[in-house]
């Protein structure tokens, strides 16, 4: 019993892992504390309704709608709602981004009404036995795909000359002008990134349970997520995601299943007053 | 034609009023300019307002043009002045602190073609040797007169044409700054690199410039040769006659 | 050059004239739920939409809805701490409604006290974490309490009661019932204007100045010998008192309530209010709180003309007519974020600005 919670804790903690990583890579680049991430989940979810189940695409034509129109999402809200924001005081920021989580809630529900959708994908359902434990095929297609795309930008921001420019950009803002960087072009390159994140892990979610505005608050636990793991670490945001999602099925099914939010956003609260800056992160001072 | 030419530009900060009143500038292709004044004169400002950096800082354009190598440059974002061949070394350093030696340098290099950028780096590594002993470490942990260094190598790696360099010598020992002067003469005699350089440090700036303009509270009050400017006692002493005393301070250690 | 016997009398006559506004304006707000209740002005009936489909039961519920929003922008606006888990005090409140009301049977006016020390507890606890850490840290840790608030909620509510939700009693001072809209509105106006009149006049104090100073500068005034922490705790605490006790008047105005009126949603709108209302003006939560309440009267009043129409535009107004309200009210946050920082009272002040500038040209 033990191990297949531990098996769905990880698996779960893998999507949010991938979810808190897209936040961790635009609060990095922008120092934009996104709290429409969760919507931005929904968004990928309803994306994927969209294109497999109301335009009936082929799954690979599917996939990559998906993906252009979460980066196409995440860079028209860069240019049109953070970029005139900047250097404005934190609190606006992320007040637009809460404003901005219940205007796209209400778009979605207009689209596509309140109750939700199924959404049915050629992804693999089925469950096979190892030993005790029922794995769930989506289960771990979800993990293996989120482990793969962590992988994959890992890649990217650490092998690639843009994901340089990204670190850099990271760095030191003026110092990457100075350098020539296009730091516009870097702050949407963020955000495209951590809006398909998003999306990838919402079809996940969409899939798992149900394509409804009811996941934002799921993918809101990234949040917690990149907080307890420490808001400027990359891998720290990975290992929050997992963390989350151990706790969160560990304490569903020893404790009671409403109690995880609470065990959640206990650490959480535990966390900020004992160690602000994160399991991973590094003290940073005069930061906030 | 000049490299630089900058005509009756005024610069303003938000609601501070003008901090630099119609200044005129030239610097020649290929010609070192100092940019000498007290603290708060306004060269920094003007470095600003050249390399595109004026709306980070809240300030703005009041009137007045900028030319590079003939062309009109007001107005443009930072990013595009560097690939038109201008280079920076601003206060401060800046360099990525969390980055490697030489990823610094590789993020300079970023606007080059691929093929050119191992060439380029092997120059800035000639050029400064002990960037590279230090190529892999992270930038955070190198002296100050390292991180000049690096912060030089990361500007010159593109091979501008013309380089802005901004208080070299803030806060490092004398022989470590001659050093780098040194060097930099190496790249201006080479490459024929054009420099404008703002300097507290006047008898340093004025041994390494041709020309120099001397900027108080935001104009221009003097302007001519190198040698007119160190010979002249009354110059000094009333524009810059505070940094003989600092000369002195700027002895600590780097 | 005036003299100043004519100075003299354009100020007695500006304070003559300020006078007949405050009557007017009082006779006026005495009148309103008259107006709405009656639906008629003299004997002209007037039609649902002139009356922007307000009933008297909404604008009781706005009168709560600007004690939250008043001492939601005493804390934020004026203390600088920002507080996403505002709503948490309105649960606070209603719990302790429930625990002294309903299963106690506390006299109603005990009941408020109650709530309100119970919120003030409440906030003490949740402004500890600002002795340790500010800014973004500090959101987050209002964040989560936000959502450990809820679980207590939720966890009080199933033990103590059901599913369905808490029952509360009918509010009542000893004999006089509060139970129709008309008392409510004669008992939740003199509350609200005392509350307001009550911060105003905090904010107004030394310490409240210097308050309102540390919530730009901080280092500043430091060295003006008062401990900045203690303030800003002591902020945090009259402001979740006050929403303490606008929690146990939302739980009785409602009679029953359950743990999904406090979701995250209900805290946001707060910070809404406050945001179209202008932060840190007491005035501005009065506006922002006007403006929560009129928005979906007015897309009602709409949607009723556009029943005729087909197609999406019915789609839209008729059948998704909270989502509207609330995308109009997520666009219009937006708007006012990146056009209008200060909100509707940033906006008065430019227009008195250009107004008095003006008036000085002549």
């Amino acid at each position: 019993m033990l191990a297949q919670v531990l098996f769905s804790g990880l698996a779960l903690g893998s999507i949010y892992g991938l979810v808190a990583l897209g936040f961790a890579v635009v609060f990095k680049a922008t120092d934009v504390f996104n709290f429409a991430q969760g919507m931005f989940v929904v968004c990928g979810a309803f994306f994927a309704v969209t294109a497999i189940n109301l335009l009936d695409l082929p799954f690979p034509i599917a996939i990559l709608f998906i993906i252009l129109a979460a980066a196409t999402l995440g860079v028209v809200i860069h240019i049109l709602l953070i970029q005139p924001l900047a250097g404005r005081p934190m609190l606006s920021v992320i007040m637009l981004t809460i404003a901005l989580s219940i205007a796209l809630r209400a778009i979605v529900e207009i689209l596509f009404g309140s109750q939700g959708r199924n959404l049915t994908t050629p992804l693999p359902t089925g469950i096979f036995l190892v030993g005790d434990v029922r794995i769930s095929q989506l289960h771990l297609t979800a993990a293996l795909v989120s482990w793969a795309c962590m992988a994959a930008f890992g890649a990217f921001f650490r092998y690639t000359s843009i994901g340089l420019l990204m670190r850099a950009t990271a760095d030191g803002h003026e110092a990457a002008v100075v350098s020539g960087v296009n730091v516009n072009v870097m702050n949407r390159l963020a955000w495209a990134i951590g809006s398909t994140l998003a999306a990838v892990g919402g079809v996940f979610l969409g899939q798992l349970q149900l394509a409804s505005t009811d996941i934002e608050s799921i993918g809101l636990l990234a949040l917690p997520a990149v907080v307890i793991g420490g808001m400027q670490s990359i891998p720290g945001a990975i290992i929050g995601g997992l963390l989350v999602g151990l706790i969160e099925q560990l304490s569903a099914t020893y404790i009671s299943p409403k109690s995880s939010d609470i065990m959640i956003y206990g650490l959480l609260l535990v966390i900020l007053m004992v160690r602000p800056w994160g399991l991973f992160g590094q003290r940073e001072l005069g930061r906030v | 034609m000049n490299m630089l030419e900058i005509e009756g530009l005024s610069v303003g900060y938000a609601r501070k009023g003008l901090a630099l009143e119609s200044i005129s500038l030239k610097v020649a292709k290929g010609g070192i300019v100092a940019l000498l004044g007290a603290n708060g004169a306004g060269k920094t400002t003007l470095i600003r307002a050249v390399s595109g950096l004026l709306s980070l800082h809240h300030g703005h354009v009041a009137a007045g043009s900028i030319r590079l190598a003939g062309q009109e440059v007001l107005g443009m974002p930072p990013h595009r002045l560097v690939r038109l061949g201008m280079g920076q070394v601003p206060e401060g350093r800046l360099v990525f602190k969390q980055l490697s030696v030489e990823d610094n340098l590789r993020v300079g290099a970023a606007i080059l073609p691929r093929v050119a950028v191992g060439e380029r780096m092997e120059a800035v590594y000639q050029l400064f040797p002990r960037l590279l002993e230090r190529r892999t470490q992270a930038a955070g942990w190198l002296s100050g007169g390292e991180q000049q260094m690096l912060a030089l190598g990361r500007a010159l790696v593109a091979s501008p044409t013309l380089l802005l360099v901004d208080e070299l010598s803030l806060g490092l020992a004398p022989l470590i700054v001659q050093a780098i002067y040194k060097q930099l003469r190496v790249v201006g005699d080479t490459l024929g690199t054009s420099m404008l350089i703002v300097e507290q440090n006047a008898r340093l700036a004025l041994e390494f410039a041709e020309s120099a303009y001397i900027l108080d509270r935001g104009r221009i009050v003097f302007s001519g040769s190198a040698a007119e400017v160190a010979a002249s006692e009354t110059m000094k002493e009333s524009y810059l006659g505070a940094k003989r005393s600092s000369a002195v301070v700027q002895g600590a250690p780097a | 050059m005036t003299d100043p016997s004519h100075t003299a009398t354009t100020y007695r006559a500006a304070r003559a004239l300020r006078w007949i506004w405050v009557i007017v304006a009082v006779a006026l707000l005495c009148y309103l739920p008259v107006l709405l209740t009656e639906r008629s002005i003299l004997g002209v009936r007037l039609s649902n939409m002139q009356l922007l489909n307000l009933g008297l039961s909404q604008i009781n519920l706005m009168l709560i809805a600007m004690l939250g929003a008043l001492s939601l922008n005493y804390l934020t606006g004026c203390a600088g701490l920002i507080s996403i888990g505002h709503a948490g005090f309105y649960a606070v409140g209603a719990m302790t409604a429930a625990m002294t009301g309903s299963q106690l049977g506390w006299p109603f006016p005990l009941v408020l006290v109650s709530a309100g020390a119970a919120g003030a507890i409440a906030g003490l606890l949740a402004g500890l974490p600002s002795l340790r850490v500010r800014g973004l840290y500090f959101v987050l840790s209002t964040f989560a309490m936000h959502y450990i608030v809820a679980f207590a909620f939720l966890e009080y509510q199933f033990k103590a009661f059901d599913v369905v939700g808490i029952p509360y009693k009918t509010a009542a001072f000893g004999t006089l019932e509060l139970n129709s809209p008309m008392r409510w509105y004669f008992f939740l106006l003199p509350v609200v204007a005392l509350v307001y009149w009550g911060l105003r006049n905090s904010l107004r104090t030394r310490e409240g100045r210097v308050m309102m100073a540390m919530r730009d500068h901080e280092l500043a005034t430091t060295s003006v010998g008062v401990d900045v922490r203690i303030l800003r705790l002591k902020a945090f605490v009259l402001s979740s008192a006050i929403a303490g006790v606008a929690g146990a008047l939302y739980a009785y105005y409602l009679t029953n309530l359950n743990s999904e009126a406090f979701n995250i949603n209900f805290a946001i709108q707060f910070i809404a209010m406050i945001i179209i209302g202008g932060m840190g003006s007491l005035p501005g939560s009065l506006v922002g709180a006007a403006v929560w309440l009129l928005l979906p009267s007015i897309i009602t009043g709409f949607a009723s003309q556009a029943s005729d129409s087909t197609g999406f535009v019915r789609l839209v107004l008729v059948e998704h007519k909270a989502q509207l309200v609330q995308l109009i009210f997520g666009a219009l946050v937006i708007l006012l974020l990146i056009f209008a920082p200060g909100g509707v009272a940033g906006m008065g002040r430019q227009l008195h600005n250009r107004l008095a500038t003006w008036r000085g040209r002549r």
